[in-house]
């Protein structure tokens, strides 16, 4: 049986490895379906291609905010991730009572910023000004929640609309597989073993 | 084969409420009696490849598990205030599912020790708290730990730990292999003259009863096992409950009240379906195993004329003692990559400082685990003098494969005014009074927490960490280890439940889960709920037999 996904197929090796092959043949299709369900299917749940909570204005806003919160550059930052697509569909869907109170903090924020200058936007501020801006409201709930959301959408599934083609978790070293096997890290790679204590007698089935 | 069903007209011998650690058991031992068993379940039933690797569900959305928005709870840390609802998640957190919390723990099985049956015995009265002893002694449930290990399934090194209690059987499966955080604490530890040894865990290393080996997603507390590696009720003994074809599971059904006639008998559950269409099941007896939250609150919202308290209350102990496994961390930073979002959360564990030291002076004592948490649960916190935000934030995004926590695991004492009642406004979207949760901790709690976050720091320095963060030691506003709500005891006049688990004030209700415990252990009660579980389904099916229920 050959799988979709280069996780899906390590998967496959790695379920082989572990188990008998007795049990893996016997189980074989509940597991593969678990493999194909279980949250790691890249062909089902499309994430969203369009924005349906916030207008273009505030959009571009938030999208500013969250692209400073994990700025771009070498790697992907919030704007590569597509992190406002999962803070559009979360207020839109999931956590949508949280919108009045986020829709005042940010009326808020876009009102105070603009009358600071001249009526521009904070999006098209240049990125000197939006630091500078937000190290002096980086401490009122709207900011929060806008970094809050936009940690949640660089690193939730892609699903749900940001982390778009496992961005966030390149940036942080997560590899997508479905499962693993030892050595898992640097330091259990040439672990000898467990070594009893003295006046012990570890005993075993 | 097809699942057994009884009508609500029928009166099964038992009803058992709840599904989780003690329910399953409960109903598998009794039906195994051949017993007609029905399982009430107030979650869905969900097969394994429903369960998914999304971190967000489990644990930001209440994928499984009780959901402010429809089972609200109040909280309050001084009996004097009025409580007030909390949102986001509930203080008292559990799985709303078949299999309940035994499908979403990290399932880190540790059994009590023989000190944590007699404490009061050894050290004497504690201001401040009701420390008691247990009615039973560690030696009463050994060949019941021992049934949970092998029955369930558990994975480990019998004789590894200089500080094992005598134990009568080894473990059935070897340990699960080494993580780095483990090597890492074992490093430590051992540097210090410590004896870290492999972590007990009901997760399967190698195949066991059908069941699949784990395949190291690393998704294990807050989540369910789509292979069915974890120990977990609705995997192992409820599936033999109905093999026995006298148990139905009946899921998305919410028990709300006890039925009571006027001989002072349970005569059944009233409860709503799946429709929220009222039902009632007539049964000879009850067992409530619907965890250290909702049993109190399900006895209390059953007063009635001659049990105005509540039901099984003449004590007044019922939702009292509530207490929780009060801990203290680090977290620490290495040179290399550690992948800890990789393997079964926990691989080492510690108990050199199991008992509790009166040279500290103060109470407590627990154990130590190498974890870490997922990396959706992990970005939410910087540690102090980490940007939260910009570059530098960044960066410390790209480092989360390098960091690892050492988790202390430990002692809450019993306090009379920390407790789980009926708030007095609040309500379900089912109607029905919600609980109010009323806790703070044990000075000696929060003395003990900070004593294990010094102990944590040395054993990460000792490792040859590049940077350590202390944990830090908050006052307790909830808990998944749901303990003590309606303790056991010889005593009508100060216990719930006597030492078989039967109510004191109702001959055919029985009681069995976290709530039972008089202690709260050292932070891993899931193995000692399930002991109590085996020992009180022999006994009850005893009782039934004799037709003394």
């Amino acid at each position: 049986m050959e799988l979709p996904t280069a996780s899906r197929r390590k998967f496959l090796v790695a379920i082989a490895n572990l188990g008998s092959t007795g049990w893996i043949a016997m189980n074989w299709p509940q597991i593969a379906y678990a493999a194909q369900h279980g949250g790691h299917s890249d062909a089902n749940d499309a994430p969203p291609t369009r924005l349906n909570t916030l207008s273009p204005a505030e959009a571009a806003d938030i999208e500013a905010i969250a692209g400073q919160i994990v700025p771009s550059g070498k790697t992907p930052g919030a704007k590569e991730a597509r992190v406002i697509y999962f803070i559009d569909n979360a207020l839109g869907s999931f956590f949508g009572a949280q919108l009045p109170s986020f829709r005042q903090g940010m009326a808020e924020f876009q009102g105070r910023f603009a009358k600071a200058h001249g009526g521009k936007p904070f999006a098209a501020a240049s990125d000197a000004m939006q630091i500078a801006w937000l190290h002096d409201v980086d401490r009122t709930p709207f900011f929060m929640a806008v970094r809050r959301l936009t940690v949640l959408g660089l690193i939730a599934l892609p699903k749900y609309g940001g982390n778009s083609d496992y961005a966030g978790w390149n940036l942080l070293g997560v590899e997508n597989n479905h499962s693993w096997m030892p050595p898992f890290g640097f330091y259990d790679t040439d672990y000898p073993g467990f070594e009893p204590y003295p006046g012990t007698k570890p005993y075993t089935a | 084969m097809a699942r057994k069903t009884y009508r609500t007209s029928e009166t099964v011998d038992f009803i058992v409420v709840g599904s989780g650690a003690a329910g399953g058991i409960v109903a598998r031992e009794l039906a195994r009696a051949g017993n007609s068993v029905v399982v009430m379940e107030q979650g869905p039933r969900l097969a394994s490849h429903e369960f998914e690797h999304d971190e967000l569900k489990y644990r930001f959305l209440s994928g499984i598990t009780n959901d402010p928005a429809t089972s609200p709870q109040s909280f309050r840390s001084d009996p004097a205030q009025k409580a007030a609802p909390v949102a986001g998640r509930n203080p008292l957190t559990y799985a709303k599912v078949v299999g309940g919390s035994s499908s979403h723990f990290n399932a880190n099985f540790w059994r009590l020790h023989e000190i944590d049956f007699i404490e009061r015995s050894r050290l004497g009265a504690i201001a401040g708290a009701d420390l008691v002893d247990w009615p039973i002694t560690y030696a009463e449930l050994e060949p019941y730990y021992t049934k949970v290990e092998w029955e369930v399934g558990v994975s480990g090194l019998a004789g590894a730990s200089p500080f094992d209690p005598p134990r009568s059987k080894p473990y059935p499966m070897p340990p699960l292999p080494v993580k780095a955080s483990g090597v890492l604490f074992e490093r430590g530890a051992r540097k210090l003259g410590l004896h870290p040894f492999p972590a007990p865990m009901a997760i399967n290393s190698v195949e066991y009863k059908g069941r699949s080996p784990c395949i190291q997603c690393g998704l294990c507390g807050g989540f369910a096992c789509e292979v069915e590696a974890k120990g977990s009720s609705v995997w192992t003994v409820i599936p033999e409950a109905e093999a026995t074809g006298k148990c139905e599971v009946r899921a998305n059904a919410y028990v709300f009240r006890i039925g009571m006639n006027k001989a002072g008998r349970a005569t059944g559950v009233h409860y709503f379906d799946r429709d929220k269409k009222e039902q009632f099941q007539k049964a000879r007896a009850v067992v409530v195993c619907a965890n250290g939250s909702e049993t109190p609150r399900l006895l209390l919202n059953s007063a009635t004329g001659s049990f105005a308290q509540g039901l099984a209350n003449s004590s007044g102990a019922v939702g009292k003692y509530l207490m929780f496994n009060k801990g203290g961390s680090a977290a620490a930073r290495f040179d290399k990559p550690l992948n800890e979002y990789k393997g079964a959360n926990v691989t080492r564990i510690m108990h050199d400082y199991y008992d509790s030291d009166p040279k500290r002076g103060f109470y407590g004592g627990g154990g130590f685990d190498a974890r870490s948490g997922g990396p959706l649960t992990w970005g939410q916190s910087v540690p102090k003098g980490t940007p939260s935000w910009g570059p530098g934030f960044k960066e410390y995004l790209e480092s989360y494969t390098y960091w690892m926590t050492v988790a202390g695991h430990g002692t809450s004492l019993a306090v009379e005014t920390n407790r789980v009642d009926i708030d007095p406004e609040l309500k379900d979207t089912w109607g029905v009074p919600a609980m109010r949760v009323t806790y703070k901790d044990h000075p000696d709690d929060i003395s003990h927490a900070n004593w294990q976050v010094e102990r944590a720091v040395e054993i990460m320095d000792a490792a040859g960490a590049s940077q350590i963060v202390p944990g830090e030691v908050g006052n307790t506003s909830g808990g998944v280890h749901l303990l003590g709500t309606c303790r056991m005891g010889n005593d009508p006049r100060t216990s719930v439940v006597d030492k078989y688990h039967r109510s004191h004030d109702v001959k055919n209700l029985f009681l069995c889960d976290g709530s039972s415990m008089v202690t709260s252990g050292r932070g891993q009660p899931t193995q000692t709920i399930e002991a109590l579980a085996f020992r009180a389904g022999e006994f009850i099916a005893k009782f039934a037999r004799a037709n003394e229920i």
